[in-house]
């Protein structure tokens, strides 16, 4: 029933390889047969109305679902060679290596300076001036550090929405993750840091593998390479954007994105 | 989902005012390539005013497909099938008005030609004008009923109508050398034959582009063509000058 572009598919490397991957919350079977690539340093949008299970794909791929009894998966999610769905994985380093952000920003309640450091410190022993230059280093990547740079210390939940957001892909990026998911990370935010958060992407997919959440159809014509259709936990259709928004294969694909579904 | 129609009904409203319009335009056009056929063929001068005067008004339809068009794409950021019936229509607008100027460019001429009584035969320019006014018939079909075999027939029928110029030209040239009388009409008849087949090549057009927006893809870059009227028919004509 998908289709997989073959330039994607021909895509040298392949960051997080997903097949026949179920997922239930207890009784619902909310993930059915899921199969596709992410390809390295590239943006995979996923969209879908809601419920169709596009943020549980995300979550399965740090395992956040671990948190909750009662939800588990099957199948594969091959991530550097190993299934991330191995129940003897170390949790932290997955998590510090897929790095995720969430639709409405989640600074911790801390300096600015400490929400990005937190982590840092869980991870490596830096010295004082090495922590002060990644800090630098990351908050500059996310064009936040000349907004920031003179009240490093004061609490984080001072900054606007779209800069705490900024705030949050910084922390996520600090910890030099090779993945990183973001579940509608501007739904919440105004154009203008929206726009912000969009360039913001272009720049990371040099460096990073992106999965994106979002239900803005714009954003994910914008900015994915590879846009994937979900609709009642079954992957529909999976294309190159500029396909699947001209001319995508499933009549499903077709209903939805222009506005048909009923 | 077997309801096939936008869950913003405004937005299908638009989708409908515009497909009516291209509907619109298309008729009065197709029109206007009939009475100029008639002004020609009949030596009908009522007709040739008739299609002049109709041009204004496809004019501004133009204006006003490519206004809703572009309130469409602003407003409704339309996606897959509509964004290529959208973008087609802006598209395909542009090649109506062309088709509605060369019309009335046609009927104006046929009013200022004397024809040498007798000596001209204009069965070659009816035939021709008949198979344009055919594939134009098919191409706005095409376009109202969003019809992609139709489409492809119109693209396959072009390459007749690049025949019959071809044909034409040597036919018209012809006459010119056998009396220079001739010439003055002669010219009229073969800026006429060329309006038809830029006629022809925007009816393609029109098709190219419903293929496109119905189906997704498109059809070769290469069109089916004829052989080439100028270069090779003037040397082919030069050398055989007795044809009486």
């Amino acid at each position: 029933m998908t289709e997989t572009d073959p330039q994607v598919a021909k895509s040298p490397e392949v960051a997080l390889a997903v097949r026949n991957l179920n997922f239930y919350y207890g009784e619902n079977h909310a993930l059915h047969d899921i199969s596709i690539d992410f390809p390295a340093r590239r943006v995979t949008a996923m969209i879908g109305p809601s419920g169709c299970g596009k943020s549980t794909l995300l979550r399965v791929f740090n395992r956040m679902y671990d948190l909750y009894p009662g939800q588990r998966a099957t199948g594969e999610v091959i991530f550097d060679g190993r299934n991330v769905l191995e129940r003897d994985l170390d949790l932290n380093i997955l998590r510090a290596r897929v790095g995720m952000v969430f639709q409405k920003p989640t600074p911790f309640p801390m300096s600015i300076y400490d929400n990005i450091a937190f982590g840092l410190r869980l991870h490596e022993k830096l010295n004082k001036a090495d922590m002060d230059a990644r800090v630098q280093d990351v908050l500059t990547r996310v064009a936040l550090w000349n907004e920031v740079r003179d009240r490093l210390n004061a609490p984080a939940s001072g900054l606007s929405g779209g800069q705490q957001q900024r705030l949050c892909i910084a922390r996520s990026i600090a910890t030099r993750p090779e993945v990183l998911l973001l579940d509608e990370p501007t739904s919440a935010l105004d154009p203008i840091s929206t726009a912000r958060i969009e360039e913001l992407l272009d720049e990371l997919k040099e460096e990073f593998t992106i999965a994106i959440v979002t239900h803005n159809m714009q954003q994910a014509a914008r900015c994915a390479d590879q846009v994937a259709f979900f609709y009642m936990g079954r992957l529909i259709e999976v294309d190159s954007a500029d396909r699947m928004f001209t001319n995508p294969k499933q009549q499903q694909t077709q209903d939805y994105i222009t506005g048909r579904f009923g | 989902m077997a309801d096939r129609s936008h869950i913003v009904k405004s937005y299908e409203h638009e989708l409908g005012q515009l497909r009516s319009m291209m509907a619109q335009m298309g008729g009065i056009v197709e029109n206007q390539v009939a009475l100029a056929l008639s002004a020609i063929a009949d030596r009908n001068e009522e007709a040739a005013d008739a299609a002049a005067r109709q041009d204004p008004e496809v004019d501004q339809l133009e204006r006003e497909v490519e206004g809703l068009a572009i309130r469409l794409l602003a407003l409704r950021s339309p996606m897959a099938g509509d964004l290529r019936e959208i973008v087609a229509a802006l598209k395909i607008t542009g090649d109506l008005e062309r088709i509605g100027d060369y019309a009335s460019s046609i009927a104006r001429r046929s009013l200022r030609i004397r024809m040498p009584e007798n000596q001209i035969s204009l069965s070659g320019l009816r035939s021709m004008g008949r198979l344009v006014q055919e594939n134009l018939r098919r191409s706005i079909d095409a376009i109202t009923q969003q019809d992609s075999n139709r489409a492809m027939e119109v693209w396959h029928a072009d390459r007749a109508v690049d025949e019959y110029y071809t044909a034409l030209f040597r036919e018209l040239v012809t006459y010119m050398m056998e009396d220079a009388r001739n010439i003055r009409a002669c010219t009229e008849l073969l800026f006429i034959a060329k309006n038809l087949e830029r006629i022809g090549d925007h009816a393609t057009n029109i098709a190219e582009r419903v293929f496109y927006a119905v189906t997704g893809d498109n059809l070769p870059s290469l069109r089916p063509r004829g052989t080439p009227a100028t270069a090779l028919t003037v040397a082919e004509t030069m050398q055989e000058p007795d044809v009486r």
